[in-house]
C-alpha cells in the first residue's frame, strides 16, 4: 500500500477505548450471567420472584440473554475489533471521538433496553425483544461502529486485509442488515409496536434474523477474535491462510440460508424447511475448516502453554466450538429436531456454544489482552488455572444435565396412548425436571464463580496502572513511514 | 500391559486406585492391539450392557414422569446387544483417532499403546455402569457426570505419560480427544433419535 496516513508526532494506537469496553464486558458478565443463574434457580423454586413482575422468569430471562449477548459479547467484540483492526492496519483509529461515542452509547442502549425489558416492554421476538425506540438507537450506534471500523480499514498501511477483519466486517454488515430488516415495525405507542410482516412471514424473517445473529455475531464475530488473538498468543501464523479465506466465504454463503431449521414442522412451506436443513448440514464444512485451522495453528505452539494460561482457554474453546457446530447441523435434521425441539436439549446446545465457545474464547483473549494493555504480568496465573477447571466443569455439568433433561422430555412428549393422545401431560413431565435443573444450576454457579475469579484477577492486574501507549510499527516521530 | 498387569483384576484395581502407575506401566510396555482387545476391551465393554439388561428387565427404565418403561424381553436383548456394539465401536474408533492424532503431536504411534490407553480410560466407565442396575435416568446421570469428569482428568494426566510426550503437547492432544469424544457422543445421541423417530426402538406409554 503506497498510501501514507497523516502522521503527526503523536501517533499511538487508541487503546483507552479498548480498556473501557473490556471493563464494560466484565460488568455485563457479572449482571448477565448472574441473571442467568437466578432464572435457573427460578425454574426450581418459582417463588423466588417474590411476586414481583420484574423478577419473574419471563422478564429476567430476556434480560439474561440480552445482557450476555449484546452486553458482554458485543462489548468484547467491539473491544477486540478496535484493538486488532489498528494493529492489522498499522494505523490508529482515525475517528477516536466516534469510537468513544459508539462504545458509550452502546452501553446506554443495553442498560436502558435491559431496564425496559424488566418493565415488561417486549416485542416478543427472541433475541430482538427491545422495542422500536431502542431498535433505532441500536441501528445508529451499530452504523457508527461500522464507520469507525471501516474508516480504519480504508486508511490501512498494509495492502491485504487480514482475515480477522473480514470476519469483523462481516459481523458489522450482516448484523446491521438483519437488525434493520427484522425490526421493521409500525409503532402504536412509544413502547409498543407491531411488525410489518404477518404470520408465517414474520416467523421466517425473525428466524432469518435469529439464526444469523448466532451465525455472524456469536460465530463469525468471535472467529474474528480467534483469527487475531490465536496466532498472536501462539506466536506463529495461521496454519493455512488460504483455508481461512475459503472458510470465510463458504461460511458467509451457507449460513444465511439456515434460519428455517428453527421452524421445522411449523406452518411454513415444507421446501423452506428442507432448504434450511440442507444448508445447515453444508455449514458443517466451513465451521470445521476453521476448527482444524485453529487446532493445527496451536498444535505447533505447545511451548507457549508453559507460560501462557490464556492459551488453554482458547484450546478448550475450539473443542466446544467443534461440538456446538456439529450438534447444530445435526439438530437441524428434521427427524432429530422432531425430538429435540421444545426440549432442554436446545438450551444445552446453545450453552455448549455460549459457555464453551464464546465465553471461553473471551476469557482466553482477556487474559492475554489485559496484561498487554497495562504492560504488566497477570496478577495470578494460579487463579487463571483454577478458573480454567471451573469453566470446564461448569460447562460439562450444564450440557450433560440438559442432554439428560432434553432427551427425557423428547421421549415423553412424543409418546402416545392407544387412542393417539399424548400419554403424559406437559405438567407431569415438567414436574419431574427439578433434579436436572438443580444440576444445571450447580453447573451455572460453578461457571459463574470462575468468571468472578477472572474479573478479580483482571481488575487486580489493571489496578493503579495506566493504559500503555503503543506506536504503530514503522512510524517515526518525524512522521515518515519507513 | 506388562506382566504385572496381565490379569484383569489387578489392572482394574490399579486404574482405580493408582492410575498414574497404570499409565507409567503402559509407558514402558509395547502391547499388541489384538491382545489388548481380546483380553481386556471386549470383556470390559460387556459389563455396561449386562448391567443395563439386568436393571432393565428387573425394574424397567424410569424417565421421571412416567411409570418405569418395561421393554419386552426380545427388545431388551436387541437394545443391550446394540449397546455392546456401540461401546466397542466407540473404544476402538477412539484408539484409531488417538493413533491418527499422534502424528501431529509427536506421540508414540503403535496402535496397541492407544488401544491400551483407551482401555485404562474405559475402566471407570465400566465400573460406574453398575448404576445401570438401578435404571433411573437421573440417578444414572448423577453417577456418570463425576465418572466422565474423572475420565477426562485421567486423560489429561495420563496421556502425556503413556504416549511419552511433554505435558503441553499432551494437553493439546487430550483436548483434541475430548473434542472427538464429545462429537462422538452427540452423534450417537443423534443417530439414536433418528432411528427412534423412524419407528425403530421402544415405544413408550402405549
Amino acid at each position: 500500500m503506497t498510501r501514507t496516513p497523516q502522521i503527526t508526532t503523536n501517533v499511538y494506537y487508541h487503546d483507552g477505548v479498548v480498556r473501557f469496553l473490556v471493563i464494560c464486558a466484565m460488568v455485563w458478565a457479572v449482571l448477565g450471567m448472574g441473571a442467568g443463574v437466578y432464572v435457573a434457580a427460578e425454574l426450581i423454586w418459582p417463588e423466588i420472584d417474590f411476586g414481583q413482575f420484574w423478577l419473574s422468569f419471563g422478564r429476567l430471562r430476556a434480560l439474561h440473554t440480552n445482557a450476555v449477548i449484546f452486553g458482554f459479547g458485543v462489548s468484547a467484540l467491539m473491544a477486540t475489533a478496535f484493538y486488532s483492526v489498528q494493529r492489522t492496519c498499522h494505523v490508529p483509529l482515525p475517528t477516536l471521538r466516534l469510537a468513544w461515542v459508539t462504545a458509550m452509547l452502546w452501553q446506554v442502549c443495553i442498560l436502558t433496553g435491559g431496564l425496559s425489558l424488566l418493565a415488561g416492554m417486549n416485542t416478543g421476538k427472541e433475541y430482538a425483544e427491545l422495542e422500536w425506540p431502542f431498535d433505532i438507537a441500536i441501528a445508529i450506534v451499530w452504523i457508527s461502529f461500522g464507520v469507525v471500523f471501516f474508516a480504519t480499514i480504508a486508511r490501512r498501511r498494509i495492502k491485504p486485509i487480514y482475515i480477522s477483519n473480514w470476519f469483523y466486517g462481516g459481523l458489522i454488515i450482516v448484523i446491521a442488515m438483519l437488525h434493520v430488516v427484522n425490526s421493521l415495525a409500525m409503532p402504536a405507542t412509544l413502547f409498543k409496536s407491531y411488525p410489518v410482516y404477518a404470520g408465517a412471514q414474520d416467523a421466517i424473517v425473525q428466524w432469518w434474523y435469529g439464526h444469523n445473529a448466532v451465525g455472524f455475531l456469536l460465530t463469525g464475530g468471535f472467529l474474528g477474535m480467534l483469527y487475531y488473538f490465536l496466532p498472536k498468543q501462539a506466536d506463529r501464523p495461521i496454519w493455512s491462510y488460504k483455508l481461512s479465506v475459503v472458510a470465510f466465504w463458504s461460511f458467509t454463503y451457507a449460513y444465511i440460508w439456515a434460519g428455517p431449521h428453527h421452524l421445522h414442522y411449523n406452518s411454513i412451506p415444507d421446501w423452506v424447511q428442507n432448504l434450511g436443513m440442507v444448508m445447515s448440514l453444508i455449514l458443517l464444512a466451513p465451521s470445521w475448516a476453521t476448527m482444524i485451522n485453529g487446532i493445527m495453528t496451536v498444535s505447533g505452539a505447545w511451548e507457549k502453554l508453559r507460560t501462557d494460561p490464556a492459551l488453554k482457554f482458547i484450546v478448550l474453546s475450539l473443542a466446544f466450538y467443534g461440538l456446538a457446530t456439529f450438534e447444530g447441523p445435526m439438530m437441524a435434521i428434521k427427524s432429530v429436531n422432531a425430538v429435540s425441539h421444545f426440549t432442554d436439549w436446545t438450551i444445552g446446545h446453545v450453552h455448549s456454544g455460549a459457555l464453551g465457545w464464546n465465553a471461553l474464547i473471551v476469557f482466553g483473549t482477556f487474559y492475554y489482552l489485559v496484561p498487554k494493555l497495562v504492560d504488566a504480568k497477570l496478577y495470578s496465573v494460579h487463579l487463571a488455572n483454577v478458573h480454567f477447571w471451573l469453566a470446564l466443569a461448569g460447562t460439562m455439568l450444564y450440557v450433560l444435565s440438559m442432554w439428560g433433561a432434553g432427551v427425557s422430555q423428547g421421549l415423553l412428549w412424543l409418546s402416545l396412548d392407544e387412542i393417539g393422545e399424548p400419554s403424559f401431560s406437559f405438567k407431569d413431565i415438567m414436574a419431574s425436571m427439578p433434579p436436572y435443573y438443580l444440576l444445571r444450576l450447580v453447573g451455572g454457579l460453578t461457571f459463574y464463580l470462575g468468571t468472578l475469579l477472572m474479573i478479580f484477577n483482571l481488575v487486580m492486574t489493571m489496578k493503579g496502572r495506566a493504559t500503555v501507549r503503543i506506536r504503530p510499527p514503522e512510524v517515526t516521530v518525524s512522521g515518515e513511514a519507513q | 500391559m506388562n506382566n504385572q498387569t496381565s490379569n484383569v483384576s489387578p489392572l482394574v484395581l490399579k486404574v482405580l486406585f493408582r492410575p498414574r502407575e497404570a499409565f507409567e506401566d503402559l509407558a514402558r510396555a509395547e502391547p499388541s492391539p489384538y491382545r489388548v482387545f481380546f483380553r481386556y476391551l471386549i470383556w470390559f465393554a460387556l459389563l455396561p450392557p449386562l448391567f443395563a439388561y439386568i436393571g432393565g428387565s428387573r425394574y424397567g427404565w424410569d424417565l421421571g414422569a412416567a411409570n418405569p418403561l418395561i421393554l419386552a424381553e426380545t427388545e431388551l436383548r436387541v437394545v443391550s446387544a446394540l449397546y455392546y456394539v456401540v461401546l466397542l465401536t466407540a473404544f476402538v474408533s477412539t484408539a484409531f483417532a488417538s493413533q491418527w492424532m499422534s502424528e501431529t503431536y509427536g506421540a508414540r504411534k503403535s496402535l496397541g499403546v492407544h488401544m491400551a490407553m483407551v482401555t485404562i480410560l474405559a475402566v471407570p466407565v465400566t465400573v460406574g455402569s453398575a448404576v445401570h442396575l438401578y435404571p433411573h435416568v437421573f440417578v444414572n446421570l448423577l453417577v456418570f457426570i463425576p465418572v466422565l469428569i474423572w475420565v477426562i482428568y485421567l486423560l489429561y494426566v495420563g496421556l502425556p505419560v503413556a504416549l511419552n510426550i511433554n505435558q503441553e503437547r499432551g494437553m493439546l492432544m487430550a483436548s483434541s480427544l475430548v473434542g472427538w469424544l464429545l462429537v462422538g457422543f452427540v452423534t450417537l445421541l443423534g443417530v439414536t433419535v433418528v432411528l427412534w423417530t423412524n419407528g425403530l426402538g421402544p415405544s413408550i406409554g402405549a
